[in-house]
């Protein structure tokens, strides 16, 4: 629980038997919701976690891990299944037993996932017509804060009022004057602002794994 | 999709849903919902397998698949090559959905091109290793977001709880402040020191101009005499406007102090009386409740009134019953075809008008100008026992009431009925009726002097109660054979019986009274073949017109019945055998021969009324009953009631009558019937134009009285029966108005003559009458018509209505449903003793008839024994009747008391044509007079008691009764001379039909009353013309033409008719 290792153990890539998998489930045959579980899986990354549901007919178990991008109220959700995986360790037991389930919006769900598709759909249609990585990393950092926003050719639109056309810069955007415009300027310069410092930071990073590399070597 | 929607569905915990199959996971948690699942699957069948399978059976996997649902995610297949996309669904063998899905390149930052974007992919779960949901919100599809538990679940990962920190009371700060905070009384900043403050610290300048000049104008004060002059005129304005209503109750609307639960939930009594009356109705405990009923029964809010006037009166608890029992009898009276069929004749008819009058509106309006007047003579007695509205004052309102709401006023009879003939009963009875009788005894002496008075103020009263009552004893005997059994038995107590007989009769009387208007211009009317309703309507508009002519009939019949019921009452329970002589006596003594036949005519309407009348009465009370019916018989039914009832039961059933008449002999006998209720109208009129004016009234009322009857009818079977008994029981009623009416009329007795005359047609007639009525046991055709005419008029039309409208269910198994009422009546406030008693009784009863008969006397003494065993489930009874008017069980109640009356009265008239009827005859003269009381009495008062006891043995009673009664009352008066047993038989058969009749027109009644309610007189006219015309129909086939009018009641009728026409002993043995 704790600790939250998605550790790429690529060296443990060997196949596990399925007999071996079967039989992993070493401690009982069935997981316990709410008993945190480790194991590796055939591709050798080491995944665990807390048990959420486990079918056993499938052999699919389900894991609750921290979120890998640290965010609190969100987690990682794994499906694993235990058919490719070896050396399952219920590191722990149960200790409580699990909350009921609370019934779903399933309605909200469809739409969600009927507005990720589209999202993705966009964006590959930005991508396929030949948008730098710039421009799609700017339209992914309007995104976040804008959701009306969509691609038409290589111009980003915005609020169907500001365009923003390549090469993307706080001059290419126009539009009305007007507050939106000036609040997707200042997204905009934001954007490489940070762009920029990422850039730097890799270029440091990237330099001292250089110089350390040489030391060490 | 479906798979995911099921899937949905089951981790939603909504176990609906075909997919909830998935629900039936191997979890724990899942067993419920798989055994939901495979229910589910057991009943879609093919499903089921799809449901239960792979992972949809897991309830867990299920929940958190789908709540990732739609969520990006990396999927690791077995070769290592990693897809990512959109989260779909999954399949039961955990096969996994991706949307959107595109091989992901080694290079994380960039993004797929669309070409290498898959719209969607399907990956078998053993082609997949891992798949990999990030930063997946788990929460996102819970419904209960908003819950606390949800909420503070999404709070708890980033805000770890707070340490709490004592506070230690900021002494560091300014000491003062807090100080001042407590002893600084300002309200907060005032406006010009944040003015100051925001202008220090912030430089903002307010612009803020108390004078508000931007939004208005100052006003500019000066001494000018007009701005003076505008000053006060505004503020004259502004009173004004403050002082109106409407201002005060919106202002109300804002500033109501009173919460919203005393507002909109709080029951708040008391208010409305009369609007809430019904409501009260139901809150009211039973004793009240039978005033009340009545009262509400009678006229919603205007009975109510009347009510609350009549609990005054009745204010003791015997009185309240008495009241009741005097408003069932009114209502019985009104209902009461009894009363047409004794006054068949005109004499009949008036009071059927009276009785309708009060059920309905425009008679009783009509009359009650007259009732008053005899009111007042009965009142002192009928205050007393019907304090109830129907009393004095109640009596004109109750009346009014009636009329405007037959229906509930029938009701309200009905229970009222049911109530008295309880306490009737009761009195009878052991020691319960001895109490009653008291406080009946009270009333029904009060109403006895009354009758005397009136008999002083109409000399007819006291010749006919004295002299009359001899004569009219037999009369009464043979006429209210059940009824003058009842009194015979209690004419121990007779004092008090008679009382009662003579009230009961006052109201025959007055119902005769009515019904001889309503005969003389029904029957012309029922000539011209015209509508029922029309008839009735006309009779009643006629009674009101002419009230001279049916005042003066009325009061004929009226002095008849009055004189009659009276001394009847008493006399006839012993003279019952000497009915046919009691019926010349009566006519002698009351008027001329003519007027005997009259008087046996009537008598036998009187009979028939007088028998329901018993019914009612040996139900409530057997002896007061008894005494009222056989008073009203007597009275009604010597004098005028004899043509009167033969035109009463054309008028009531105008149609029947016209039906009966045009079946009969229609022709002739219709033309002697017009001219007989013309002649016997003419006799009343002659006799009394108090009377008149009370027939005029009883015209209307009798078709109300139809209604009414109807409500008496309520006893279900003797509500056919009853038809007449609930006439009788509108004689016990309208005895009090009634007898006032009728001694009113009693002055008028000089009419006498006139109405001889007409009796003597009538006479004629009414052998017709009996006959038609009895065409089964005595076919005189003379009688039959007139006993069909009877039989219509009292029952038949009302009680016929009664059953119709009141309950259609009676109608449709008039017996059964009388009988099944009469049970359930009698469980309910019997309990089961009653019923135990009534069977016995009943069947002792029949035995008692056959053996009165065949020695009625002998079987009176059961009889007798039984009727007080009676009388106190008689007592229940009347508590049964006035739930009974709540529901059915009153009906039945009511019908026992009419079948009571009637079997009195066939008994009577039998005890000639039919040995039961002419042993009853003999026990009721006996029981009236000494000798013929006992068997007379003893059936009376056993029907009275069976009716009592049970529904069903009432019905039997009925039956057998109804028999009887018609030939006691046909037969010995009215045909005595020619044909008075047969008449009698005839009018007993006629009684059996008049029973049914009566059960229908009680449902009529029901029917009328919910008329009257809606303020239909008309309705009511037609709904117991209707009822008449059923029962002419039973008698005859003629009837036919008439049903049409009578379209309302047919069905009832039919069932009635079927009833009626199996032979009533068939009903009597079925139910034996």
């Amino acid at each position: 629980m704790t600790s939250r290792r998605r550790t790429r153990l690529r060296k443990a890539r060997a196949p596990v038997s399925l007999a071996e998998k079967m039989a992993a489930p070493g401690p009982g045959e069935y997981f316990s919701v709410g008993s945190h579980v480790s194991c590796i899986t055939c591709l050798g990354q080491r995944l665990q976690g807390e048990v959420v549901a486990f079918d056993y007919p499938s052999k699919m178990l389900t894991l609750k891990c921290p979120s890998s991008s640290g965010k609190p109220n969100l987690s990682d959700v794994i499906l694993v299944n235990l058919a490719y995986v070896s050396d399952v360790d219920v590191i722990n037991d149960r200790t409580e037993t699990p909350p009921p389930l609370a019934s779903l919006n399933i309605s909200k769900l469809a739409n969600r996932a009927r507005t990720e598709k589209e999202d993705k759909l966009s964006q590959a249609y930005a991508i396929s017509a030949g948008v730098s990585v710039e421009g799609q990393q700017l339209f992914q950092t309007i995104h976040k804060t804008i959701k009306d926003c969509k691609w038409q050719e290589k111009n980003i639109i915005v609020m169907d009022d500001v365009v923003i056309s390549p090469p993307y810069q706080v001059e290419n955007c126009k539009g009305k004057e007007g507050s939106a415009l000036s609040h997707i300027r200042k997204i905009v310069e934001k954007h490489f602002k940070d762009v920029e410092s990422q850039k730097s930071m890799q270029r440091t990073q990237a330099q001292q794994t250089q110089k350390d590399s040489s030391l060490s070597s | 999709m479906k798979p995911q929607a099921g899937g949905n569905r089951k981790p939603g915990g909504s176990n609906s849903g075909a997919a909830a199959a998935s629900g039936t996971g191997g979890a724990g948690g899942g067993v419920g919902r798989q055994n939901i699942g495979r229910g589910r699957n057991n009943a879609k069948g093919p499903s089921t397998a799809v449901a239960l399978s792979g992972v949809y059976a897991n309830m867990r996997m299920v929940h958190v698949l789908t709540s990732v649902v739609g969520t990006k995610c990396d999927l690791k297949v077995k070769n290592g090559l990693i897809y990512e996309g959109v989260f779909k669904t999954y399949g039961p063998e955990c096969d996994i959905v991706l949307d959107a899905a595109h091989r992901k390149s080694v290079e994380p930052n960039v993004g797929p091109r669309r070409e290498d974007i898959v719209e969607s992919i399907i990956f078998k779960s053993s082609d997949v290793v891992v798949v990999h949901f990030k930063d997946v919100d788990l929460n996102y599809a819970k419904k209960d977001n908003f819950t606390d538990s949800a909420v503070s679940a999404r709070l708890n990962g980033e805000h770890k709880e707070k340490d709490l920190e004592p506070w230690d009371g900021g002494e560091q700060h300014i000491s003062g402040s807090m100080e001042s905070l407590d002893t600084d009384l300002s309200n907060g900043w005032d406006p010009d020191e944040m003015f100051k403050y925001n202008e220090e610290t912030y430089g903002v300048k307010s612009t803020y101009d108390s004078s508000l000049s931007s939004y208005t104008v100052p006003l500019e004060r000066d001494d000018s005499e007009e701005f003076l002059k505008r000053e006060a005129r505004a503020s004259q304005l502004a009173e004004e406007i403050e002082a109106s209503a409407t201002y005060k109750a919106r202002v109300a609307l804002e500033n109501d102090d009173r919460s919203e639960e005393e507002k909109y939930t709080a029951v708040v009594r008391g208010e409305r009386e009369l609007h809430s009356l019904n409501r009260e109705n139901k809150y009211i405990p039973p004793s009240q409740r039978n005033r009340e009923p009545g009262m509400s029964w009678g006229a919603g809010r205007q009975n109510s009134p009347r009510l609350v006037q009549c609990s005054p009166g009745p204010p003791a608890p015997r009185s309240g019953p008495h009241d009741y029992n005097a408003m069932d009898q009114r209502v019985v009276n009104g209902g009461a075809h009894p009363w047409p069929s004794r006054c068949p004749s005109p004499s009949s008819r008036p009071p059927s008008r009276y009785q309708s009058g009060p059920t309905n509106s425009l008679p009783p309006r009509a009359a009650t100008p007259t009732r008053p007047p005899s009111r007042p003579p009965s009142r002192p007695s009928r205050p007393l026992s019907l304090p109830s509205a129907h009393g004095s004052t109640g009596p004109l309102s109750t009346m009014p009431k009636r009329l405007s709401s037959e229906g509930p006023p029938r009701m309200s009879p009905k229970s009222q009925r049911t109530p008295r003939p309880h306490r009737v009963a009761s009195c009878r009875g052991g020691g319960p009726p001895p109490p009653d009788y008291m406080s009946q005894g009270a009333s029904v002496e009060v109403s006895a002097p009354p009758p005397t008075r009136n008999s002083s103020s109409g000399g007819t009263w006291s010749s006919v109660v004295s002299g009359a009552h001899r004569p009219r004893s037999p009369r009464q005997n043979s006429i209210g054979g059940g009824a003058p059994s009842p009194s015979c038995l209690s004419s121990p107590q007779a004092g008090t019986v008679p009382v009662d007989s003579a009230t009961a009769s006052t109201t025959a009387t007055s119902p005769t009274a009515a019904n001889p208007a309503t005969n003389l211009e029904a029957s012309p009317i029922e000539e011209a073949k015209e509508s029922r309703v029309l008839e009735m309507r006309q009779n009643s508009p006629n009674a009101n017109k002419e009230n001279v002519k049916p005042i003066e009939a009325s009061a004929s019949i009226a002095r008849s019945i009055g004189k009659g019921p009276p001394s009847m009452a008493p006399d006839h329970r012993k003279q019952i055998d000497n009915l046919k002589k009691f019926s010349v006596e009566f006519r002698v003594s009351l008027i001329s021969l003519p007027l005997c036949v009259f008087r046996n005519s009537e008598k036998s309407t009187v009979d028939s009324t007088g028998p329901k009348v018993p019914m009612e009465s040996t139900i409530s009370e057997e002896t007061s009953t008894a005494v009222s019916i056989t008073p009203t018989g007597s009275k009604s039914a010597t004098p005028s009631l004899s043509p009167s009832s033969a035109v009463p039961e054309q008028k009531r059933g105008p149609d029947v009558t016209s039906q009966g008449f045009q079946t009969t002999s229609s022709l002739a006998n219709a033309a002697a019937k017009d001219k007989d209720e013309k002649e016997e109208k003419n006799d009343p009129v002659a006799e009394s134009v108090r009377k008149s004016t009370l027939n005029p009234n009883a015209k209307e009322f009798n078709p109300r009285v139809f209604c009414s009857p109807p409500k008496p009818a309520t006893t279900p079977t003797q509500t056919r029966p009853q038809g007449q008994p609930s006439p009788s029981i509108v004689v016990q009623q309208p005895p009090a108005v009634y007898g006032q009416t009728m001694f009113q009329m009693y002055p008028l007795t000089p009419v006498s003559p006139g109405v001889q005359v007409p009796h003597m047609t009538m006479s004629q007639t009414k052998p017709y009458r009996p006959g038609k009525g009895e065409n089964a046991s005595l076919s005189e055709f003379p009688n039959m018509p007139q006993q069909r005419p009877d039989q219509h008029h009292p029952p038949g039309a009302s009680t016929m209505m009664h059953p119709a409208t009141a309950a259609g269910p009676p109608i449709v198994a008039p017996s059964p449903a009388y009988s099944t009422q009469y049970f359930t009546c009698s469980p309910q406030q019997f309990a089961s003793q009653p019923l135990v008693q009534q069977m016995p009784h009943y069947q002792s009863q029949h035995v008692f008839s056959p053996m009165i008969q065949g020695s009625a006397r002998m079987i009176t003494p059961p009889g007798h024994a039984q009727p007080s065993l009676v009388s106190s489930s008689t007592t229940q009874y009347g508590e049964q009747t006035h739930t009974m008017y709540v529901s059915p069980t009153p009906i039945p109640q009511q019908f026992p008391h009419p079948s009571s009356t009637l079997h009195p009265h066939p008994q009577h008239p039998q005890p000639s044509a039919t040995p039961t009827g002419q042993p009853q005859q003999g026990t009721q003269h006996g029981g009236s007079h000494p000798a013929p009381s006992p068997v007379q009495h003893p059936q009376h008062q056993a029907a009275a008691q069976a009716i009592h006891l049970g529904n069903p043995p009432q019905q039997q009673m009925y039956s057998a009764l109804a028999p009887t009664p018609p030939s006691m009352t046909p037969g010995p008066n009215p045909q005595s001379p020619q044909a008075s047993f047969p008449s009698a038989q005839q009018a007993v058969y006629i009684h059996p039909q008049q029973m049914q009749h009566g059960y229908n027109p009680n449902h009529m009644a029901h029917v009328q009353q919910a008329h009257m309610q809606s303020g239909m007189v008309p309705p009511h006219h037609g709904t117991p013309s209707h009822p008449p015309t059923m029962m002419l129909m039973a008698t005859q086939a003629p009837a036919g033409p008439q049903p049409g009018t009578l379209n309302p009641i047919p069905v009832s009728s039919a069932t009635h008719y079927s009833y009626t026409l199996t032979p009533v002993q068939g009903h009597h043995q079925q139910q034996l």
